[in-house]
């Protein structure tokens, strides 16, 4: 197989029929386009769902730009085809091919995929199979492409470990370039795959999921996990960017429309706050910051070099950076005349969030503003580690309105532990209550909007221990929220009960849970990220085939001294910190921001020896 | 880039560009948007739109439907100021996608009609699959032509498009013949080649479509490829 031509008359036919067909055709402004045979690696880049979510995704822009660079690798990109033009491709036998040069994925010599979340594992059983490249690590030859994962849901690697040859646990800038090294130099020799997963693993940061063994308990717990010898490391502990590299602005512009639109600038990576359900706040320590400088120049590198009319500073707590007054108004100051719109997300409840918003004057986006409080009762907010000031957060959403927004949207969880009706009802009564600070203040046109998550104990995190809450609970919660906002004239809106299941054996589950996530597929589940496509009799099905239980990853309270299943992948922060600020969350105590003071969560004493000094650059951890 | 003043009268640029590759899967809105972009990263003096939501000023001439190539579409946009149409054909050719090649800039005059209304009609060449020989399309296409009426159903109505042919032929070209449509392309009634491929039972989508000229009421020194 070669180079597919999107010229032909058998592609043309299939781009005739399918919707939006610019999703498969690359040719965008900044795309990088090399000459197949002038470079010695090959990698694609998978987003396993379709193009318009998968080019906003800042992970792999940045290895795109990375790889790109060396003048011996090519990066190239491929997405999810959607079901039309899977059925096209399944029809005409096509394979699924990269949008730059239009090769077939099983012609790269490393296929990439990023995991951000888990209701896309099926997605890449998929993909592999849309490319002819055996989905089982064991089953893939010497000539098949090494196929590798990173991203945020790869600190717990397990269910996915039968398909990926080699894990990136952690930020990928130089990791990446070493896993490339390690395939140049292992092909250079002409030995075996073997030899080459053994390479992998000698590399930190990376888990090789078939060196290692496991072994079971009666209960279906895990008894030990252990690495196959000894030159295989016990536990592979997360890469981190000492200092943070300089954000890329050599963006690629789609032709057709998608979501987030616009140039991304991650103004910061980690968070101090130390919530306890916050999944990412724990495996992404420490904060770093980059400068108002910085930042300030790559937005405008970003628009001479896109045309993009918006921004998007990220971070996940943009009002936590220890600049962030000074960038808002360098932003202000150096953009005000360029027509874009700057948004700012994740800001904390604080009257001085509604500041750094007027800052932005006419930059600010249109639209609403957000908050989330994530749970309504000060009790409750006490055991999550997220405390609220209830007079500033009344204070803050009368200024909200007082500067002229007209719609507040806040977030809040349910199925939190130690959760009860009336801390669901007082989700009800703060939107009762803001929705009359807004009328006084503008009158009938405010409008309030309640988002609320079903709470699932992610890994890494101090609950994680703790089971989800019982499907006939959450489902009560929601009928109460539902009933109570069509009630207030309130908007609601809520994730389906079952797909957050989907969401909660995915993101607990150990390695068996490969071949369930198999049988799914092959009873047709893809797509399950849509609700309208996630179907959850073929996942009921494939658990009943693997004799495996949901209810065992989803509803079952862990002991303390359980080996979890992604206990061989550190994060950085240790297990007994975690177990710690669990057993202070049963004591309903608080953790301050740990920028005041250190609570020795592991990350100084795993990463010490790369801090870098102050002049160099800001961490958030104290000296 | 001065500040210029907003009352003054901008500079109308019409600009002659082709459209092929995998740039002809991009619809027309989206190529507005990237027209949009392409002007934004150029650093030409944009004129932009008043109000709330200022945008880029441009128009289109006349959608060119998914899949076809071309080579004559037109786009007028505002600079304020004067600028120099060289320098806005090099820095328009860097900023946008190698797939739409700007073939010419010329300044037209602000008072002329928009293009979208004084587009008259289109000129499109179709080449065939080769499994067809020419005598055979001749006769799907004379027992078409030989119609005074040809009915097709389109989306909310029924449009008779044997009135929207201008005129055709066969032509001779590097790569084979092709057939040559004139059709009527205005706002209350633009005919589409792939009707006529459809009726004479061709599948449309194993041709391949190419538009080669805009018919303008009011022709510019760049209308068509006298470029």
């Amino acid at each position: 197989m070669t180079q597919i031509d999107i010229n032909s008359t058998e592609l043309q036919k299939i781009l005739y029929h399918v919707e939006k067909p610019g999703r498969y055709v690359g040719g965008e402004h900044n795309q990088v386009t090399k000459d197949w045979d002038s470079v010695e690696t090959h990698v694609a880049l998978v987003f396993p769902d379709i193009y318009d979510l998968g080019v906003p995704n800042l992970g792999l822009a940045i290895l795109y730009d990375i790889l790109n660079k060396r003048p011996d690798v090519l990066a190239e990109r491929a997405f999810a085809p959607w079901v039309d033009m899977e059925a096209q491709l399944r029809e005409k036998h096509i394979p699924l091919f990269s949008l730059e040069t239009k090769r077939p994925l099983g012609e790269f010599d490393i296929v990439g995929f990023t995991l951000p979340y888990e209701s896309i594992y099926t997605n890449v059983l998929n993909i592999l199979d849309l490319s002819g490249i055996p989905a089982r690590s064991r089953e893939r030859g010497t000539r098949d492409p090494l196929v590798i994962a990173g991203g945020q849901a790869c600190f717990n690697p397990e269910p996915m470990a039968n398909f990926i040859d080699a894990f990136v646990i952690g930020e990928g800038e130089e990791v990446i370039l070493e896993v490339v090294a390690a395939h140049q130099a292992w092909r250079a020799t002409g030995a075996g795959r073997d030899e080459l997963l053994r390479s992998l693993s000698q590399i930190e940061g990376v888990y090789v999921p078939a060196l290692y063994c496991i072994e079971y308990n009666q209960d279906g717990t895990i008894k030990l996990v252990n690495p196959i010898d000894e030159s295989v490391p016990s536990r592979v502990t997360k890469r981190i960017m000492p200092v943070l590299p300089p954000p890329i602005t050599d963006f690629i512009v789609p032709n057709v429309e998608i979501v987030h639109d616009r140039i991304a600038i991650e103004i910061m990576r980690g968070c101090t706050r130390g919530c306890r359900f916050c999944h990412a706040g724990m495996v992404n320590r420490p904060v770093r910051e980059r400068s108002s400088q910085e930042i300030t120049d790559a937005i405008a590198k970003g628009l001479a070099s896109t045309g993009y009319e918006q921004v998007g500073l990220l971070s996940l707590s943009s009002s936590d950076h220890t600049r962030i007054l000074e960038l808002t108004q360098a932003v202000y100051e150096r953009f005000h005349d360029t027509r874009v719109a700057v948004s700012l997300p994740s800001l904390r409840i604080a009257s001085f969030s509604v500041d750094l918003m007027e800052q932005l004057q006419d930059l600010k986006p249109s639209g609403g503003f957000t908050f989330a409080p994530e749970a309504a009762t000060e009790r409750l907010r006490a055991v999550i580690n997220k405390p609220l000031d209830e007079d500033v957060f009344y204070e803050t959403v009368r200024k909200v309105f007082e500067h002229g927004w007209l719609s507040l949207k806040l977030y809040f969880m349910i199925g939190l532990p130690t959760e009860t009706m009336e801390d669901v009802e007082a989700i009800l009564e703060v939107g009762r209550k803001v929705q009359q600070i807004g009328k006084q203040v503008k009158g009938n046109r405010i409008r309030v909007h309640l988002g609320v998550g079903t709470f699932i104990p992610k890994p890494h995190t101090p609950f994680q221990w703790h089971p989800v809450d019982s499907m006939d609970t959450i489902q009560e919660k929601l009928d109460f929220l539902k009933a109570g906002t069509r009630k207030l004239g309130i908007k609601l809106s809520y994730n389906i009960p079952s797909s957050t299941m989907l969401e909660a054996w995915l993101s607990r589950g150990d390695k068996r849970l490969g071949e369930v996530i198999h049988s799914a597929w092959q009873n047709g589940a893809k797509f399950d990220a849509w609700n309208e496509r996630f179907d959850e009799r073929a996942w009921l099905t494939a658990f009943e085939t693997q004799s495996l239980s949901p209810n065992f990853y989803a509803f079952r309270q862990k002991s303390e001294d359980e080996v979890l299943p992604w206990d061989h992948i550190g994060i950085g922060v240790t297990k007994s910190f975690l177990l710690r600020d669990l057993h202070w969350s049963q004591e309903g105590k608080t953790r301050p921001d740990c920028r005041t003071r250190c609570f020795y969560c592991g990350i100084l004493d795993n990463f010490e020896d790369i801090r870098p000094s102050v002049e160099e650059a800001y961490w958030g951890c104290p000296e | 880039m001065g500040v210029p003043g907003m009352n003054n009268t901008p500079q109308r640029l019409r600009v002659l560009f082709s459209k092929d590759g995998n740039l002809r899967f991009i619809g027309h809105l989206d190529l507005q948007r990237l027209f949009e972009r392409a002007l934004r990263r150029s650093g030409l003096p944009m004129r932009y739109s008043q109000g709330f939501n200022p945008k880029v000023r441009l128009n289109l001439a006349c959608a060119l439907p998914l899949g076809f190539s071309s080579d004559c579409e037109l786009m007028d946009f505002w600079l304020e100021g004067q600028s120099d149409l060289d320098s806005v054909n090099q820095k328009l050719t860097q900023a946008l996608p190698k797939e739409l090649r700007v073939l010419g800039v010329e300044e037209v005059p602000n008072n002329l009609p928009s293009l979208q209304s004084s587009t008259l009609s289109c000129e499109y060449e179709i080449r065939f699959p080769s499994q067809y020989s020419g005598e055979e399309l001749e006769t799907h296409l004379q027992s078409l032509l030989q119609q005074e009426h040809l009915v097709v159903a389109r989306k909310k109505k029924s449009v008779d498009i044997r009135e929207l042919l201008q005129d055709w032929g066969w032509e001779k070209r590097p790569e084979g013949t092709v057939l040559r449509l004139v059709l009527n392309a205005t706002p209350e009634a633009t005919g589409r080649p792939d009707e006529w491929i459809t009726l004479m039972g061709i599948d449309f989508a194993e041709c391949s479509i190419h538009r080669s000229r805009l018919i303008l009421s009011s022709p510019t020194v760049k209308e068509g490829k006298n470029d």
